[in-house]
């Protein structure tokens, strides 16, 4: 299991940049940036928490489809070169665009290859060849510059995007999703192999360190989760990454461990 | 991966002894032009370059310049940056005191909503730091891919301008900016439609880097009237310049300057109803204007040429030192020499700069 901590109150860019170092520093794989009030467009967000923090996943969810995918598509490869390869896109349907989801997302993908491409679908053309665009046409168009990643690393989040997952494209359920529901989804997609290692991931509000290993063990035995994105204050990822981690990233524990792990947790004993 | 990290860090000098006494006049002054191209000039891997664009800021911060320029451009093959708000994005927390600006961001090929949030972001990450460069973008082909009419781009950015204004004062339950009600917007371009456009919004304009001193202050003058007394915006200049005592550098610079501008003008330019390649003699003519326009020479001889455009009524420039063809060391030594030598030799900034 990895975790992504999903910050609820890195509204500044000090707390943004405790946020990614306190997650680093505990041992959890990234962070999660969504919108929020303060602070509105998450890529903008993760291009200054990537730069500034080294090493960690920075994971941004965002909408697709209130405005073009070129755009869209342009902007996370912009962050991914910044973040040196550590993006990972989670998208979702906007409000009102849920009909042309599945379009949008393989433009993103096609656009993310390193082909020149040309797209003609129900919602989107590109280039659109306008009549009035005369000077020097393209019949083809690219995504320059092209992301770091070979293959940047995008998941579905919300209930349209759980369709995907038969494609091998990993998808991210929000919080509250059924776990028997996801498993039902995920063994249809296995049967296609493209889905295999593609990852599960599942949203959770910090509930305190004993109810979340209780419901991440049930989300790896209901549907085989493998990410666990945790909407919490920066101050839970100590908790994250030396109670709740530990415990569900091993199944089973010898006898004894646990009362071990207490004691060192609780003495905090770290040699500097 | 990490050798080349060690190795960069190896090559940063140490914090520069920017010369406090020229700060009063670095306040007008900025850096210009972070592209994040890879060209047959200049080829340079994207993921280095966009590394790097923090560390460079952080250098132009510590000489004490005010400012650090972007531009747009995409789908080409040089890569050019298509998303300036986030590579900028990049230097926040690597500095404190610069400002971001472009010249320009293409605001007709952006969403407006999604331009006016990411720069709410950009905005209070920064704690206030960025400026707005918008200009029209005039490539047929950028158009097109993002299925935009280029005919219309004129509506689009009157549409991008009040977009914007409308996000901040929260019609789409958005904050406002940490700077006030609006971000600080300045529009490109010499057309008097533009300069008609900066005056009817109250904003300020970047002038290009081929306006003679004469032009520019007859620009200004036309902008001042059609404010109508009211305040208006800064009147930013790009401008290539290159500092030399040497006679043959100086024309070895001024011959690439004009490779340079050859490719994008050639390539991308419709002169007279003619592609630029195609146009004849039309893109050395237009190749005159640039050359007229770089300010190459002595520190003397550069102050000269700035203190000029500050007369005309500029009131700040930005100093291209970045191009393609320029090497990083190079590029730092220009930094050096405007800060160190020619700023000292600038009039301090009278009024707001």
């Amino acid at each position: 299991m990895r975790f992504l901590l999903a910050p609820t109150d890195a509204d500044s860019l000090d707390r943004l940049l405790s946020a990614g170092r306190v997650a680093s520093a505990e041992g959890l794989d990234g962070v999660l940036l969504r919108a929020s009030v303060e602070l509105p467009a998450p890529l903008v967000t993760a291009a200054v928490l990537a730069r500034a923090v080294p090493h960690i996943l920075v994971a941004v969810e965002i909408p697709i489809g209130d405005r073009h995918p070129l755009e869209v598509a342009e902007e996370a490869a912009v962050v991914d070169l910044v973040a040196g390869g550590r993006l990972v896109l989670v998208v979702r349907a906007a409000s009102g665009t849920e009909d042309d989801f599945d379009e949008t997302l393989d433009f993103l993908r096609t656009a993310f290859g390193a082909r020149p491409f040309r797209w003609s679908g129900r919602r989107w053309r590109s280039p659109a060849n306008l009549a009035e665009n005369v000077n020097n046409p393209e019949h083809r168009t690219r995504l320059m510059p092209p992301p770091a990643q070979p293959r940047l690393e995008v998941w579905t989040g919300g209930a349209h995007g759980l369709a995907a997952t038969s494609r091998g494209i990993g998808h991210l359920a929000d919080v509250g999703s059924d776990p028997e529901e996801l498993a039902k989804l995920w063994r249809t997609a296995e049967d296609n192999p493209a889905a295999v290692g593609a990852p599960r991931g599942l949203s959770a509000q910090w509930e305190g360190g004993p109810e979340l290993v209780a419901r991440l063990r049930a989300g790896r035995a209901a549907f085989g989760q493998d990410w666990a994105v945790v909407s919490a204050p920066a101050s839970a990822a100590a908790e994250l990454g030396r109670y709740v981690r530990p415990r569900v990233v091993l199944d089973e524990l010898p006898p004894g461990l646990e009362d071990h792990w207490d004691s060192v947790t609780l003495n905090r004993t770290v040699l500097s | 991966m990490s050798q080349v990290a060690e190795g960069r860090e190896r090559d940063l000098p140490e914090r520069p002894a920017s010369a406090l006494s020229s700060r009063a006049s670095l306040t007008r002054l900025g850096a210009a032009l972070w592209t994040m191209q890879s060209t047959v000039a200049g080829p340079g891997n994207f993921a280095r370059q966009y590394h790097e664009f923090a560390e460079d800021a952080q250098l132009v911060e510590q000489y004490g310049f005010a400012s650090i320029w972007c531009a747009e451009h995409r789908i080409w093959y040089d890569g050019c940056c298509p998303s300036l708000l986030h590579v900028q994005a990049s230097a926040v927390a690597s500095t404190t005191r610069l400002r971001f600006n472009h010249a320009m961001l293409l605001a007709p090929q952006h969403d407006p909503v999604a331009l006016a949030r990411a720069a709410l972001a950009l905005d209070r990450l920064s704690g206030g730091r960025l400026d707005l460069g918008l200009a029209l973008g005039h490539r047929d082909a950028e158009f097109d891919a993002l299925g935009l009419r280029r005919d219309r781009r004129g509506v689009l950015m009157d549409r991008a301008l009040d977009t914007l204004a409308d996000v901040w004062a929260g019609a789409y339950g958005d904050r406002p900016p940490l700077q006030g009600p609006s971000l600080p917007i300045w529009i490109g371009g010499m057309a008097p439609r533009a300069i008609a456009r900066a005056a009817r919004y109250g904003h300020g304009l970047v002038l290009p880097p081929t306006l003679s001193p004469a032009r520019t202050r007859a620009t200004v003058t036309a902008y001042s009237e059609q404010l109508n007394g009211s305040l208006g915006g800064e009147i930013g200049m790009l401008r290539d310049v290159f500092v030399t005592d040497d006679a043959r550098a100086a024309a070895a610079f001024r011959q690439r300057l004009r490779a340079h501008y050859r490719e994008e003008i050639g390539s991308w330019w419709e002169i007279r109803g003619r592609v630029g390649f195609m146009s004849g003699g039309e893109v050395d003519r237009q190749l005159a204007f640039n050359d007229r326009g770089a300010i190459v020479g002595s520190p003397e001889a550069v102050a000269a040429g700035l203190s000029e455009l500050f007369d005309a009524g500029v009131t700040h420039v930005a100093l291209r030192v970045k191009y393609d063809f320029v090497e990083r060391p190079a590029m730092r030594e220009q930094l050096a020499r405007l800060a160190e030598e020619v700023a000292p030799l600038l009039p301090a900034a009278s009024g707001p700069a």
